[in-house]
């Protein structure tokens, strides 16, 4: 790994020696402001080595500047959308999925637990003031080590077995964070869709913190401020939220607009760190706007036309009828695949309160039968047009890691197979047809799901079917968001419904952690999360064999970074979970419909649409994105 | 008749006094608060320490009082650090959402749900009343039958069925944008001609939806009290005298016949203001409708709170204006309301 970043850096800064060479072009929406002396030149605003974006030529070609990228947000707060999609962190993935440097212009990480960072010299903030490693030291000293604006500490992403980092200022451009012992995490949550920012607009912030600000002290002293000072603080510093347009930024764009609202525009930053191979200053677009809207009506006003680039809270079935407007209103309907290792997965509490349940669950022939039971062709051509993969829940076969079995394990539809294993357990049919549990109970299983989504609902009916053949009872029972969570944790839910793992493109350098006991937010073993997340004080200690072994094999994996062992470590977790079907998925790879605007260009043709890594569109780079 | 004010205004104060304490428990009612909804979001964002952030947070904004108390102050009874602070005190709170006061959040928005909910009055009454007295005059008519048809269609259609149906069609006939209360650059952008003209071209579909919903109740409420009035004997002898038709309508029998519309005014208010959420939430207007749903949903207690007060206020006083009218309009609702006393 420190050789590759090592490498990339290496050939960033040869790159960008061929273009300073080559001149700056200035950027037309700022012609006026640079000869009237309001804005330096833009040689002045990009920094000494910006980051030179090169493109094939083919499906991505340089463009040209000028226009306005109109989208649709369901709430206010999905402003911070555009961190997600303007993508510009210290480190962050390319298309390959790999972790190169981005806002940094250098990293050197040593034995996976030091990581000395070095910035672009003349990188400035948004608001022209120059971004240095002074910004690093406020947030880690005045920021993250201060009791009052972090009553909890540090984040617990910098923190490895609770050892903070030892974080080091070496001069302008270069800080170190270096721990006693490897810390995975620290690029991937830097390069994250809602990153770790590890620095802040010192000048700015300043004005708000009590060490120094003499008007804050006063205030304090006196009585008169109307809040304290820390909760004004932590307002202003919104750098995800990105509701605040005072607060200077390193994206692409800057909001302008003060919420509540229901229009957001972003104006481009002109002190943006990257420029295309032509010497013009990145991004093209001049200005995005955000229009607030219902996220029900979110398909009915794209299909309008009304927005230029689009994705959010579109759904497959949205698919036909955009489709159908896309003469009239100019745009094109593109289909990316998500990542999520299964669009629909059962999760059977193994954590469930009720004593004969719980045994029944934690016996892998019944998890088996369940999986073996589902016909997930017929869901697959009922549901998605035969266009989703039917399959366990894995990786998909985008990810390095990825083997056939994983998927095809125990997911063939076989209802002889399934009732040869019912029948093993000794689960005897009544006189219904339905088979009853060890303590004469019918075996009915109550799946609950979050009722968010109809297409669950549509899923759990045809389960139904098949399942009822085999003797088992399937009733499917919406709540909300909020009660559902809490009945899984509490160990009243017997089965849910949720999507299955969140990254299906792992490759072995990112951390298994989904694939073991470590968070409550696992459905099939919420108090084992508990007790990991808990450090063993609230929760149960996993007590299945593969649970713990699992946790054993995570715990291995943060202790290596040898790749091949990695890997290893990496297949054998996929496979106990193909073996033991902790989670029972069902189909994955549903198609994402990506609206675009004829006249956009780079916008590619195939895509991945996902939240981490991929940030949505960000890997694309949407400041690439320009109007013909 | 200023016994009758003075305690119409009492009733209103008490009635105001029940609806806060009542909204307020309804809204705490269900379980959790607006931080437990916060820790999922939290965690999907990668922090992991949600949990005690959220404590931290909870003591911050108070949610960890109980619950009488956290009414008391809200209401402006129950001191807080920076001494007494509700609604008695003309402050609405602070929204947990948005983390702003109440009152900046709520901005335009009372406006615009004040100028929509106005406007579908109005619609009503311009189609209920000429609709109304001409299927009294001509009973069992083709036109009467025709137009009280139309009438129940219009009660009959659900609100937001008939908003989506003319959103599409507003949308592909004459290219307005789908949904919204004005063209999308208006938003956010200070008042003027221009943006008003865009609120009045989109005005018509959310005027149109709620307010049919309610012209065929008026239509039949005036045609039966004019049928009554028709029969009467001043109206036979006025006829008989040889007096203009139309002139003997507007003059006599009319007259008698518009108390429901002025009574109305009270009864419209609270269903228009509540059908109006509805249809503001399909077409998603910038009305004060989405945000109160939003706000119940998210248990953002104040704005929620708030918000609901904000309407019943106004709905109550627009029930007093009501009384009033009708009683300066109908001596004898006056008399009877002094006999009482």
């Amino acid at each position: 790994m420190k050789r590759a970043v090592f490498l990339y850096a290496l050939v960033a800064a040869w790159a960008s020696f061929a273009v300073t060479a080559a001149e700056l072009v200035e950027t037309p929406m700022y012609k006026e402001q640079v000869t009237a002396g309001k804005l330096p030149a833009v040689a002045k605003r990009v920094p000494g080595v910006p980051l030179v974006v090169s493109f094939d030529g083919k499906s991505a070609t340089p463009g040209r500047h000028g226009g306005t990228l109109n989208m649709i947000i369901g709430r206010s707060r999905d402003v911070r959308m555009l961190v997600v999609y303007g993508y510009a962190r210290l480190v962050g993935y390319d298309t390959s999925l790999q972790i190169v440097p981005d806002i940094l212009e250098g990293l050197e990480v040593q034995e996976g637990r030091s990581f000395t960072m070095k910035l672009r010299k003349g990188h400035r903030w948004s608001d022209g003031k120059p971004f240095t490693t002074e910004d690093f030291r406020y947030y880690w000293e005045d920021v993250a080590n201060n009791k009052e604006l972090s009553p909890t500490g540090p984040p617990r992403d910098l923190l490895v077995d609770n050892e903070p980092p030892k974080v080091e200022v070496i001069d302008e451009i270069t800080v170190r964070y270096t721990w006693s012992k490897p810390n995975p995490d620290f690029l991937p949550r830097m390069a994250g869709a809602s990153p770790l920012f590890i620095y802040r607009p010192a000048h700015y912030l300043k004005k708000f913190h009590k060490k120094y600000s003499e008007k804050v002290q006063e205030a304090e002293k006196s009585g008169t401020a109307k809040r304290r000072w820390a909760q004004v603080h932590n307002r202003q510093d919104n750098m995800y939220q990105f509701d605040n347009p005072d607060l200077p930024t390193l994206q692409p764009w800057t909001n302008t607009s003060k919420p509540p609202a229901d229009r957001f525009i972003a104006e481009r930053n002109p002190y943006f760190h990257r420029i295309d191979e032509k010497g013009q200053q990145l991004p093209y677009l001049d200005k995005i706007v955000l229009s607030v809207s219902d996220a029900k009506l979110i398909p009915a006003k794209t299909g309008a036309g009304e927005s230029d680039l689009q994705a959010r809270d579109l759904q497959f079935n949205n698919y036909t009828f955009l489709k159908q407007n896309e003469k009239r209103n100019h745009f094109r309907t593109l289909l990316w695949r998500p990542a999520v290792g299964s669009q629909f997965a059962l999760f059977p509490n193994l954590n469930v309160n009720d004593p004969v349940w719980r045994t029944l669950l934690r016996d892998v022939r019944f998890r088996r039968a369940l999986s073996l039971a589902i016909d997930r062709p017929l869901i697959n051509s009922v549901l998605y047009f035969g266009l989703a993969i039917e399959g366990n829940n894995t990786v998909l076969s985008e990810s390095p890691l990825y083997k056939e079995q994983y998927r095809t394990s125990w997911a063939k539809y076989d209802r002889k197979a399934a009732e040869r294993l019912l029948d093993e357990i000794g689960l005897k049919k009544g006189l219904d047809g339905i088979r009853r549990l060890p303590d004469g109970r019918p075996l009915e299983i109550i799946v609950e799901t979050a009722g968010e989504s109809t297409e669950q609902t549509d899923i759990l009916e045809l389960i139904r079917e098949t399942w009822r053949e085999v003797g088992i009872q399937l009733f499917s029972k919406p709540s909300q968001r909020e009660a559902f969570r809490n009945r899984i944790f509490s160990g009243e839910t017997v089965m849910s419904v949720w999507t299955g793992f969140e990254n299906g493109i792992a490759t072995a350098d990112m951390s298994p952690d989904m694939l073991a006991p470590t968070s409550q937010q696992h459905l099939q073993w919420p108090k084992f999360g508990q007790y990991f997340e808990t450090g063993g004080s609230v929760g149960v200690k996993p007590d299945i064999p593969e649970a713990v072994e699992l946790l054993k094999l995570y715990e291995q994996w943060r202790a290596t970074f040898d790749q091949p062992e990695r890997k290893r470590i990496w297949e054998r977790m996929l496979a106990i979970h193909a073996e033991q079907q902790f989670g029972i998925g069902v189909v994955s790879g549903v198609p994402q419909p990506v609206i675009t605007r004829v006249k956009l260009r780079n916008v590619p043709e195939k895509g991945l649409y996902n939240w981490e890594p991929g940030a949505f569109f960000g890997i694309y780079r949407p400041d690439t994105f320009w109007f013909e | 008749m200023l016994n009758y004010t003075v305690r119409r205004v009492l009733i209103m104060i008490a009635t105001l006094f029940v609806i806060s304490f009542v909204s307020f428990t309804i809204i705490k009612l269900p379980p959790g608060d607006f931080l437990t909804n916060q820790i999922d979001e939290l965690k999907s964002q990668g922090d992991n320490a949600a949990l005690e952030k959220v404590e931290f947070l909870r003591k911050q904004y108070g949610l960890d009082k109980p619950f009488l108390q956290q009414y008391a102050v809200w209401i402006g009874v129950w001191p807080t650090e920076r001494g007494y602070s509700g609604l008695l005190q003309g402050d609405w709170g602070w929204s947990f959402e948005y983390d702003l006061p109440v009152g900046q959040v709520v901005g335009d928005r009372m406006l615009l749900s004040f100028i929509m909910n106005f406007s579908v009055i109005l619609f009503t009454w311009a189609v209920a009343f000429p609709i109304g007295v001409y299927a009294a005059t001509h009973q069992y008519s083709l036109g009467d039958h025709g137009l009280t048809l139309l009438g129940y269609v219009g009660l009959a259609t659900p609100n937001f069925l008939l908003a989506l149906v003319l959103m599409y069609f507003a949308n592909v006939e004459f290219g307005l944008s789908i949904g919204g209360i004005m063209d999308p650059e208006y938003l956010g952008q200070p008042w003027s001609a221009a943006k008003f003209g865009s609120v009045l071209k989109h005005l018509w579909i959310p005027v149109i939806v709620i307010g049919t919903s309610g012209t065929a109740a008026m239509i039949r409420r005036l045609r039966a009290n004019l049928l009554d009035e028709l029969q009467k004997q001043y109206v036979v002898t006025g006829r008989a005298k040889g007096m203009p038709p139309l002139r003997l309508l507007i003059k006599y029998p009319m007259r008698m016949a518009l108390n429901p519309f002025i009574a109305d005014i009270g009864n419209l208010l609270p269903s228009v203001i509540s059908g109006s959420a509805i249809v503001a939430v399909v077409l998603s207007l910038q009305t004060s409708g989405p945000m109160l749903l939003e706000a119940l949903r998210s248990q953002d207690q104040y704005l929620a709170g708030s918000f609901l007060m904000f309407l019943s206020l106004l709905t109550v006083i627009g029930m007093f204006i009501s009384d009033l009218l009708l009683a300066v309009l109908d001596p004898r609702i006056r008399l009877t309301g002094g006999v009482a006393k």
